[in-house]
């Protein structure tokens, strides 16, 4: 992944990092057409193997749902990130999830937003497959995304060019 | 201008699919469309904001249309909430 890196941070794109550890996979294999056909905006997917859900950017947290499912952040550049935890887990109105940041506050890349209890989740019988999506995805000439693998924790999964 | 009510049905409000499938649907009008609910107001044709709104079951939302196909535009936002909603 780190030859990866190296040539995204080459370019004058706008990179935006792993939001949680875990498998990069392609948006286009979320079990979810609300995601997969890419109607929330463009992105990529992430199978979660860590549980804490990070800043994938420099930014303002947009919106963070009561129910700790998902969040949305609008980086230092305008970049507008949904990550949304787990497929239909809105129905767990809030279990497993622990929110740790709240709207309006302006965070780092890495510092923490959520908790997800990904084995609970699970056990409830969700997916926890976790889009990230670029919800202003039409300002974006490119939106590219990683290659499949493991990431680590900030990790850069999408590069955007304006 | 078009203005409508609504009383949001879903249980969990405008959350991340009813809220991308309404961008997509306002997005094919003109005209300015601004959901009023929570206190809040924001374009319809933003994803962000119209989940910022936190518009949740039994609150009433406003509609607001205005623009040169304002006429259709409201016609077809009013369809979408009772749909969708």
């Amino acid at each position: 992944m780190k030859l990866f890196q190296n040539l995204f941070t080459k370019d004058s794109g706008l990179g935006i990092g792993a939001p949680v550890a875990g498998t990069l996979i392609s948006i286009k294999e979320v079990n979810d057409p609300t995601f997969s056909e890419e109607i929330l905006g463009r992105g990529v997917a992430i199978i979660p193997t860590g549980t804490q859900v990070c800043a994938p950017v420099d930014g303002t947290v947009s919106t963070i749902f009561p129910t700790g499912h998902a969040a949305a952040l609008t980086s230092a550049d305008g970049v507008e990130i949904l990550i949304h935890v787990g497929l239909e887990t809105v129905n767990l109105e809030g279990r497993h999830f622990t929110i740790h940041a709240s709207e309006g506050q302006a965070v780092k890349k890495g510092e923490l937003l959520l908790e997800a209890d990904i084995e609970q989740i699970k056990a409830e019988g969700y997916d926890i497959t976790t889009p990230i999506v670029i919800c202003n995805s039409d300002e974006f000439s490119d939106i590219h995304g990683a290659g499949p693998g493991t990431v680590s924790l900030g990790d850069t999964i999408l590069n955007l060019k304006k | 201008m078009k203005t409508f009510q609504f009383i949001i049905r879903d249980p969990v409000g405008i959350h991340a699919r009813p809220a991308g499938l309404l961008v997509k649907r306002a997005a094919e009008f003109q005209s300015n469309i601004t959901i009023n609910g929570n206190g809040k107001s924001a374009d319809a044709k933003k994803l962000l904001k119209l989940m910022g709104l936190g518009v949740r079951q039994g609150m009433e939302i406003s509609c607001q249309v205005e623009g040169a196909d304002e006429e259709a535009a409201c016609q077809a936002m009013k369809k979408f909430f009772e749909d969708n909603l």
